[in-house]
């Protein structure tokens, strides 16, 4: 699984990259993505929110990556493998299960989070890591939702978005700057 | 309210001042910028709100 993946989309700007429509709100948004990863919730748990987000809402570009901070941290490929079954695995924690319920109810139907669940996540995070978390959330569902309605996919293709673009957002610092996405 | 706001706060957000600045930001600059007219913007607000069911 590599951490990076070249970015192809129909939407083009002028001069072949989307993110040249909106350049200074693009920039804000990687600062506030980047921001996220460094909000006191361990990555990989932020990682695998993202990954569950994206599953659910069916963006291949953001399931073809995995964020460098969460590999960093010890993320490997059987606790991804273990999201499909993440209410029973033992390679999910408690803290875990807690949040990526959260997580699911926050794209399926925000109204279905139980008091219940909302008690769960006390018990495992400060108002200050669910304020990160809730952020992130709304940041992760965004941007799968944004990548796959403009069919943005991980082919290789001529729409190759570089590092300080597209990546800042999808995966955070690049450390091969200057390969293509 | 099931995250209470810090004290002097007036949300959940206010315990990470630093990333609700980093959000009101990239926020503030799609209303405020762009070649696409406020009304439009403030109907797909309102539109995505009641698909969420949103009351704010």
């Amino acid at each position: 699984m590599t951490t990076t993946a070249p970015v192809s989309t129909w939407l083009r700007g002028a001069h072949g990259d989307l993110f040249d429509l909106v350049p200074e709100a693009y920039g804000q948004l990687g600062d506030l993505y980047a921001g996220l990863w460094d909000a006191g919730v361990d990555p990989i748990t932020l990682e695998l929110c993202r990954l569950r987000v994206a599953t659910l809402i069916g963006s291949a570009a953001d399931l073809a990556v995995r964020d460098p901070r969460a590999v960093a941290a010890g993320l490997t490929e059987d606790v991804v493998e273990a999201l499909a079954s993440w209410t029973s695995s033992p390679l999910i924690t408690d803290a875990q299960r807690a949040v990526l319920s959260f997580a699911e109810q926050y794209v399926l139907d925000a109204h279905g989070v139980t008091d219940a669940e909302a008690a769960a996540l006390h018990v495992h995070f400060s108002p200050a890591q669910l304020a990160t978390l809730t952020t992130a959330l709304a940041v992760f569902d965004a941007l799968a939702r944004v990548r796959t309605v403009l069919s943005v996919e991980a082919d290789g293709s001529g729409m190759a978005v570089g590092p300080s673009r597209l990546g800042v957002a999808l995966q955070g610092p690049d450390p091969d700057e200057g390969e293509q996405r | 309210m099931r995250i209470e706001p810090p004290e002097g706060g007036a949300s959940l957000f206010d315990h990470q001042p630093e990333l609700f600045a980093a959000f009101n930001l990239v926020y503030g600059t799609l209303w405020s910028e762009g070649v696409v007219d406020q009304a439009t913007k403030e109907v797909a607000r309102i539109r995505n709100a009641r698909v969420v069911d949103c009351g704010l």
